[in-house]
Parts: structure tokens; C-alpha cells; sequence
């Protein structure tokens, strides 16, 4: 069961991470800036990839 | 027929299927081809139930955009994990997929088991390496409803695999693994995050659907480009 988990999400940096970028997508939408969140998503995806990496 | 998805479940399910296919070659040494044959079976038969149950559950009366916000969320989970690793090996950071160590250990493994922990190992493996197939193919095929097609792009990859594989008799270790890892992570993670914004906040991308292109470019070439960021970074760490 862990090992079925662990596939469909990943370890917990992974999820953090993952959140990371949808609270950004979500942040900017919320506050009424939507077309940010068109450069700044894939950007903070970029940055939460980086991060992945090195871990 | 779904063709922006048959490229990346194609590839998804070939790399998935290798993996899967050396720890049933592994298993076919200790107990015969016949029984790991049958545990790969039941294996891919777990699977097909999963993506039928699935796909029945979740196409019947939710809310578009809830469907496509979690999809978008799983594919961000699963792809920035695959552009993540990919990055991590092609810097030298971690080592790349070796078959042979992995038909190695699953040698040793089975040898050691008797009969239907061996069965189970082939089992296990096919269905843990198939999860991550599943979870892509449910994934394209809530959003564009081509069930079908997309279940024979995983198909065509199984079949592919399977006879490259016995052709060989031998873990299929010319596979370019992680080159191939870094492209489908590329195109899921874009994938996600065009998928996730859109439920999020609706019609935002300037460009429709060609934002996927713009998107696969940013992640590939932006992939590329912290390659030699994220090995230096590790260089400074250990120096």
C-alpha cells in the first residue's frame, strides 16, 4: 500500500513542492491577477523542479 | 483518436513497460515463463480494471473543472517528479537506470523466495510499474474522453516492449531511458500546468491550446538549462 502511494503521489517534497505551485496559480487567480499566473506558474513549476533535483 | 496524448502515453508506457518487462524476465528464470507470464497478466488485468472502474466513476456527473483541476494537479505530481530526476541524472547526481542492476537484484530476490513469492514479485512489479501508465492514461482520457485510443497507445508500448524483449531475451538496456524520461516529463508537467490554471481560472492562456507547445519548449529548454545549475550547486554543497 505504501509502496502503491508513494507512485501516485511521491515523497512529501514532492507534494510540497507541487502545492507550491498551485497556491501560486491559485494565489493570483484569488487576488484577480489571473494573466500572471500565465508566467508565473510554469516559472514556479521551473523553480520547484530545480529544487526536486537537488534533493 | 487523442494525437497530442498518443506521443506522451506512448512513451509514459514504453519506459514503464521496460522496467516492468526486466522484472518479469528476472522472475521467468526462477519459475518459468508460463507462471511469470501469468503474474505480468494479472498484473496488466489489475490495471485494465482500475482504468474501467475509473474511468466509469469519474465520467458520470462531476464537475468539469474539478475533473480537469485534479488531473492537472496528479499530472504536476507525476511529471515534475520524472523532469526532476531526469535532471538529477543527466547532472550526475543520481545514477542513471541500470537493468541490469535491477535484473540483478531481482534475481537474487526470487532465488531466494519460494514459488509464489517469485509470482508475486512479477505481479507486484508489473502493477507498480503500470500505476504510473494508469494514472496518465485516466489522466488524458478524462480530459478528452478518448479512452480507446488512448488505452492502445499503452497497448502498442506493452506490445513494443514485450516483443523487443523476448526478441533479445535480455533487460532492455539500450533504451535511452532518461533521455525519454525528460521529454515526457517536460510534456506532462506542461500538460499540468495548463490544465490546472485553466480549471483554476478559466480561458487565461493567450494562446489556447498551442500554449502547450509554449509551455513543452519553456520546460524542456529550461530543464536543460538548470542541468549544469543543479550539478554545480551540488559541487558547491560537497566542496
Amino acid at each position: 500500500m505504501k509502496a502503491f502511494i508513494k507512485t501516485l503521489f511521491g515523497d512529501a517534497s514532492n507534494i510540497a513542492g507541487v502545492a507550491l505551485i498551485v497556491a501560486v496559480a491559485a494565489g493570483l487567480t484569488g487576488l484577480g491577477h489571473p494573466a500572471w499566473a500565465v508566467f508565473a506558474m510554469p516559472a514556479a513549476g521551473l523553480g520547484v523542479v530545480a529544487w526536486l533535483a537537488r534533493h | 483518436m487523442d494525437w497530442p496524448a498518443f506521443l506522451p502515453l506512448f512513451l509514459t508506457a514504453a519506459v514503464e513497460w521496460v522496467e516492468a518487462f526486466t522484472i518479469v524476465l528476472a522472475v521467468s528464470l526462477t519459475i518459468g515463463w508460463a507462471a511469470s507470464l501469468s503474474a505480468a497478466a494479472a498484473g496488466l488485468g489489475t490495471l485494465a480494471a482500475l482504468t474501467a472502474l475509473t474511468g466509469g466513476a469519474l465520467s458520470l456527473g462531476l464537475d468539469l473543472h474539478a475533473i480537469q483541476f485534479v488531473i492537472g494537479v496528479f499530472l504536476l505530481l507525476f511529471g515534475v517528479r520524472w523532469l526532476a530526476k531526469a535532471i538529477a541524472r543527466q547532472a550526475g547526481l543520481k545514477a542513471l537506470h541500470d537493468e541490469d542492476a535491477e535484473f540483478r537484484e531481482t534475481r537474487a530476490k526470487v532465488s531466494k523466495g519460494d514459488w509464489f513469492a517469485a509470482w508475486l514479485i512479477a505481479y507486484k512489479g508489473t502493477l507498480l510499474e503500470g500505476l504510473e501508465v494508469w494514472l496518465v492514461v485516466v489522466a488524458f482520457s478524462l480530459h478528452s474522453q478518448a479512452w480507446v485510443s488512448n488505452g492502445i497507445a499503452a497497448l502498442v508500448a506493452l506490445l513494443a516492449v514485450f516483443v523487443a524483449g523476448l526478441a533479445v531475451h535480455a533487460p532492455l538496456r539500450r533504451v535511452p531511458e532518461n533521455a525519454i524520461k525528460f521529454v515526457v516529463g517536460a510534456m506532462i508537467v506542461s500538460f499540468g500546468t495548463f490544465w490546472t490554471l485553466e480549471a483554476l481560472a478559466g480561458d487565461v492562456w493567450p494562446l489556447g491550446d498551442w500554449n502547450l507547445m509554449v509551455l513543452a519548449a519553456f520546460f524542456l529548454l529550461g530543464g536543460q538549462a538548470l542541468v549544469p545549475i543543479v550539478r554545480g550547486g551540488a559541487r558547491g554543497v560537497t566542496a
